[in-house]
C-alpha cells in the first residue's frame, strides 16, 4: 500500500527514465530553433558592438563606441557593424583611418556652420 | 634575474617570509592555459578603489581586445601592486562595512573597511573586482588570473610585464558646502600661520628645547 499512496509526486519519482517522449522533444527543438533564429541576429549584433567598443578608445580618451557610431552616421557612412567588427579584428589600423577621416571632416563642417 | 630582493632557495624558489605570499601568488598558474596572454601591471597607489576595480574587470574579461568571445575566457593576467595605498573617498574607511552571514541564525558578521585594510588589503580590491565581474562559469577562472600584492614586490619579475595606464579621471568639482568648509579651513590655517610668525621666536625656542 505504501507504494501506491502519497499521490502523484511519488509516482513521478518512481519513473527514473526520460519523462519526455520523442514528439515533445522534437517540438521543443523546433520552437527553440525558430525563436533563436531571431535571437541570433541580436546576439551577433551585441558581439560586434562589444568588439568595436574594445578597439575604439585606443586613439583618444573619452571616445567610445557610441560617439564613433554617431560620427559615422553624421557622415552618412553606411558600414554595418559586422564589417566594422571584422575590420577591428583583422586590420586594426583601418579603424583608425576611418576615425581620422571622420575627425577631419568634423572640423571642417563645424567651421562651415559657424560661418 | 628577479627584480625583487627576495631571498631564494637553492633551486630558485622563494624562501622565508616572502615564501608564503609568493607561493600563494604562483599558486594556480599551471591551471591557466594560453600563454598568449599579456601581463598587465596596475599600480593602485593613489587610485580610487572602485574606478580602478572597474578598469581591472574590463581587462580581466578581455573586453579591451577585439577578439572578445563571451563563452571563452581570454582576459589578460592582471597584477595589482601597492594595494595598501589604495584611495578611498568620503567616509568609507569607517562607514563601509563588509557583511556576510555564516548560516547560523543571528550570525550576521560585519567588518569595516579600516579593519579589513589592517587585516588584508588585497581582499578589498579582490572583492571589488570580483563583484564587478559577470556571475557566470568563467568568474572563477578570471579570479585566478588576478594577482594582488600589498606592496611593490612581486615574484613575476621574469614575465613580460606591461604597465597599464589609467585613463585620466574627471574629478567633479566640490559641492558648495564642502568647498566653503575647505576655504574656511584654509583661512584658519593661514591665520594660525600668521600668529605663529608673530610669536615665532618663542615657539622656535620651545621646539628646540623639546628636541
Amino acid at each position: 500500500m505504501t507504494r501506491v499512496k502519497r499521490g502523484y509526486i511519488a509516482r513521478r519519482r518512481r519513473k527514473n527514465s526520460l519523462t519526455r517522449n520523442i514528439t515533445q522533444q522534437k517540438i521543443r527543438a523546433l520552437v527553440s530553433a525558430h525563436r533563436d533564429r531571431d535571437r541570433q541576429k541580436s546576439d551577433f549584433r551585441r558581439l560586434w558592438i562589444t568588439r568595436i567598443n574594445a578597439v575604439i578608445p585606443e586613439k583618444e580618451v573619452y571616445y567610445n563606441y557610441s560617439k564613433f557610431i554617431h560620427d559615422l552616421y553624421k557622415r552618412h557612412l553606411l558600414l554595418n557593424h559586422k564589417i566594422l567588427a571584422q575590420i577591428a579584428i583583422l586590420n586594426r589600423n583601418y579603424i583608425y583611418m576611418i576615425y581620422n577621416e571622420i575627425i577631419k571632416n568634423e572640423d571642417s563642417k563645424e567651421y562651415l556652420e559657424m560661418i | 634575474r628577479r627584480q625583487t630582493g627576495a631571498a631564494l632557495n637553492s633551486d630558485n624558489r622563494p624562501s622565508g617570509a616572502v615564501a608564503t605570499t609568493s607561493r600563494k601568488a604562483l599558486a594556480g598558474l599551471r591551471r591557466i592555459d594560453l600563454d598568449g596572454l599579456r601581463w598587465r601591471v596596475f599600480d593602485a597607489k593613489g587610485q580610487v578603489l572602485g574606478r580602478l576595480a572597474s578598469q581591472i574587470s574590463t581587462v580581466l574579461q578581455g573586453k579591451d581586445k577585439p577578439t572578445y568571445t563571451p563563452n571563452r575566457d581570454d582576459g589578460d593576467m592582471c597584477v595589482v601592486l601597492n594595494a595598501k595605498d589604495i584611495g578611498i573617498t568620503g567616509r568609507k574607511l569607517t562607514d563601509k562595512y563588509y557583511r556576510w552571514h555564516t548560516g547560523y541564525v543571528g550570525h550576521l558578521k560585519e567588518r569595516s573597511l579600516k579593519d579589513q585594510m589592517s587585516k588584508d588589503p588585497t581582499e578589498v580590491i579582490r572583492k571589488a573586482v570580483l563583484r564587478m565581474l559577470p556571475r557566470n562559469k568563467l568568474r572563477d577562472d578570471r579570479d585566478r588570473k588576478l594577482r594582488i600584492f600589498t606592496s611593490d614586490e612581486h615574484p613575476f619579475g621574469d614575465k613580460p610585464l606591461e604597465p597599464y595606464i589609467m585613463p585620466p579621471r574627471q574629478v567633479r568639482e566640490m559641492r558648495p558646502r564642502a568647498r566653503r568648509a575647505l576655504i574656511r579651513a584654509q583661512k584658519k590655517a593661514e591665520q594660525q600661520g600668521v600668529t605663529t610668525t608673530k610669536n615665532g621666536k618663542k615657539e622656535e625656542e620651545k621646539v628646540e628645547l623639546s628636541a
